[in-house]
């Protein structure tokens, strides 16, 4: 586990959202970027041409690294997307 | 096409400390304010808060304080003036008619505007060397915002590698959040940083801050080595350690210096490059900063461009970081004001003398830690250097050796630039290796053409796509070829 959340902050309830068909905690507020790396997770896709794993990279929603398909909706920015309960993310 | 505008008096675009300013400024003089943001929260990624219903004090301190100090700039967004659109792109702009295109939760809008002031920040470089595109290797201000509005620890060991002041501040962010710093790598060598701290002489606030968290750096046993680059990040598919190397003056790795570290995370920068592009659609001059050794957008002591009615303020006009950024958005919001009749409660021509010290401030702090061309020679052929297209640095050799001296030419020839960042990120790095190629100075290196849209918005947006309601990569726009 490289990821954790910083222990001190108080983040209510726990919510699942689904990764792949795998659920994973997530809590209100978070961007599902910070969800998906909590649960482990770097490799957030692969590149179609050379295959290559790419993760998080900017954090600010400008190199396009860190897109999944979200509820349907592909090519969508995890770090600038947040966590809803029940959302559906398909690695691409 | 489009529908007919929404009409306010000022559109100000980018709500960090520059937009906030100028939309808080702009307001009490009595205009009616629409400040639009990308992101779901104003502050910007300087000032971003917690996304989490958390209370600051149970962040780690610096980061903290830095929570409070934006919360305090932004309740003065709670002005029945200023209209705050969250989650809006704006993706393009009609300079004649000063329209904003804009695409946010209620779909395609259109906002037609008196004044524009653009204040849209800036973006962090960074320079490719092997293994740069695995997971585990991030910008600085990525891990940071991922620490401040997330409340997570990017990892376990990290890995600082770059040149400037961010990167000492980064790390007494980190450590106080319990990660551990391995190292911190800056560019400069002890000698050229000694040589141009006098330029800082004078300035105390700026001398202090950085002497502060280097002592804390130094007491918890950080090593910070002067003068040492990441040649590559190791790992099958995610990072598990560094190759770091000794870097001469030039920025040309010293072969034989390589050690290995081992690392969960690697965080880069190399300073920031101005988010141009907006003002560039709208047709604004660029200059180019000879501090900081980017493109910016060109003013006059107004902080009006070139295009009649389009202001710019902060990180659009060259770096300055927060504070420059608080007075030119004040003083933007002020000027746009006024030139439409209202009085703005502020005293302009101090406002002018306080925001051309701090611009002087800021220029001795960029001269301090430039980006050297000579990092290119780190990069081997088989690297990519534009991360959407998987460009490698041999393709983009070939094509200079074959005599492509300009970005531009660059972008036919090897598809770099094309996707979905939009040259973001390889247009700086293309700039260093034409530079390091070709002898020619990043001055003469006109940056890639901006063009709407400036980041892929749905095709409904623009007017077009299909009407089935099922997303497509035809349905796109701005993505360039579907190839990634």
């Amino acid at each position: 586990m490289t990821a954790t959340r910083y222990k001190k902050i108080e983040r209510g309830k726990p919510i699942s959202i689904m990764v792949n068909g795998e659920a994973i905690e997530a809590f209100h507020g978070e961007s599902i970027a910070a969800a998906m790396l909590a649960s482990g997770r770097r490799a957030f896709r692969h590149t179609v041409k050379g295959k290559q794993a790419r993760g998080f990279f900017c954090g600010m929603g400008m190199c396009f690294d860190c897109i999944a398909t979200v509820d349907g909706v592909p090519h969508v920015r995890t770090c600038m997307t947040e966590v809803s309960p029940d959302c559906v993310v398909e690695l691409e | 096409m489009f529908e007919k505008p929404e009409q306010t008096d000022i559109a100000i675009i980018g709500a960090g400390p520059a937009g906030v300013a100028a939309a808080v400024t702009a307001a009490h003089a009595g205009a009616q304010v629409t400040l639009l943001d990308e992101s779901p929260r104003a502050g910007g990624q300087y000032y971003k808060q917690p996304a989490l219903d958390a209370k600051d004090k149970q962040f780690p301190p610096t980061v903290a304080e830095n929570i409070r100090k934006g919360r305090e700039l932004l309740s003065d967004l709670q002005h029945s003036n200023i209209n705050f659109q969250h989650s809006t792109l704006v993706w393009n702009v009609l300079p004649e008619e000063r329209i904003l295109n804009l695409y946010g939760p209620q779909g395609a809008q259109n906002l037609q505007a008196k004044r524009i002031i653009i204040a849209a920040g800036a973006y962090e470089r960074v320079t490719p060397f092997t293994g740069w595109t695995k997971p585990g290797v991030t910008t600085v201000g990525g891990a940071q915002l991922l620490l401040k509005s997330q409340g997570l620890k990017i990892g376990q060991r990290l890995l600082l590698a770059g040149t400037g002041p961010l990167l000492q501040l980064a790390a007494v962010q980190f450590m106080e959040a319990g990660m551990e710093v391995a190292a911190i790598l800056e560019l400069q060598s002890r000698k050229e940083f000694l040589l141009k701290a006098p330029k800082l002489w004078g300035h105390w606030d700026k001398l202090g801050q950085g002497m502060a968290n280097q002592k804390r750096l130094l007491e918890a046993g950080i090593p910070f080595k002067f003068g040492y680059t990441v040649a590559e990040a190791t790992g099958d598919e995610e990072v598990n350690g560094a190759v770091i190397m000794k870097v001469n003056g030039k920025g040309i790795p010293v072969l034989g210096s390589e050690e290995t570290i081992e690392v969960d995370t690697i965080c880069l920068n190399y300073g920031f490059a101005p988010a141009v592009e907006l003002a560039r659609v709208a047709g604004c001059t660029m200059v180019f900063d000879k501090y900081f050794g980017s493109f910016a957008i060109e003013t006059n002591e107004n902080l009006e461009t070139s295009v009649n009615a389009f202001f710019v303020a902060g990180e659009t006009r060259g770096i300055g970081g927060v504070e420059v950024a608080l007075l030119e958005g004040k003083l933007a919001g002020a000027i746009a004001g006024s030139q439409l009749g209202f009085t703005p409660k502020v005293d302009e021509s101090n406002l002018r003398k306080e925001q051309q010290q701090a611009r002087k401030a800021v220029a001795a702090l960029g001269t301090m830690f430039p980006l050297k061309s000579g990092l290119c020679k780190l990069v081997k052929d088989e690297v990519p250097v534009c991360r959407c297209e998987e460009v490698t640095a041999g393709e983009v050799r070939r094509a200079i050796e074959m005599g492509v001296t300009q970005l531009n030419q660059l972008k036919p020839w090897t598809r770099v630039g094309m996707g979905r960042c939009q040259g973001r990120i390889c247009g700086g790095i293309l700039n260093q290796m034409l530079a390091d190629e070709t002898g020619v100075s990043i001055s003469e290196i006109q940056p890639f053409t901006s063009r709407a849209p400036i980041k892929p918005v749905p095709m409904e947006s623009v007017g077009g796509g299909d009407d089935s309601g099922e997303f497509t990569w035809e349905d796109h726009v701005g993505y360039g070829a579907a190839r990634t």
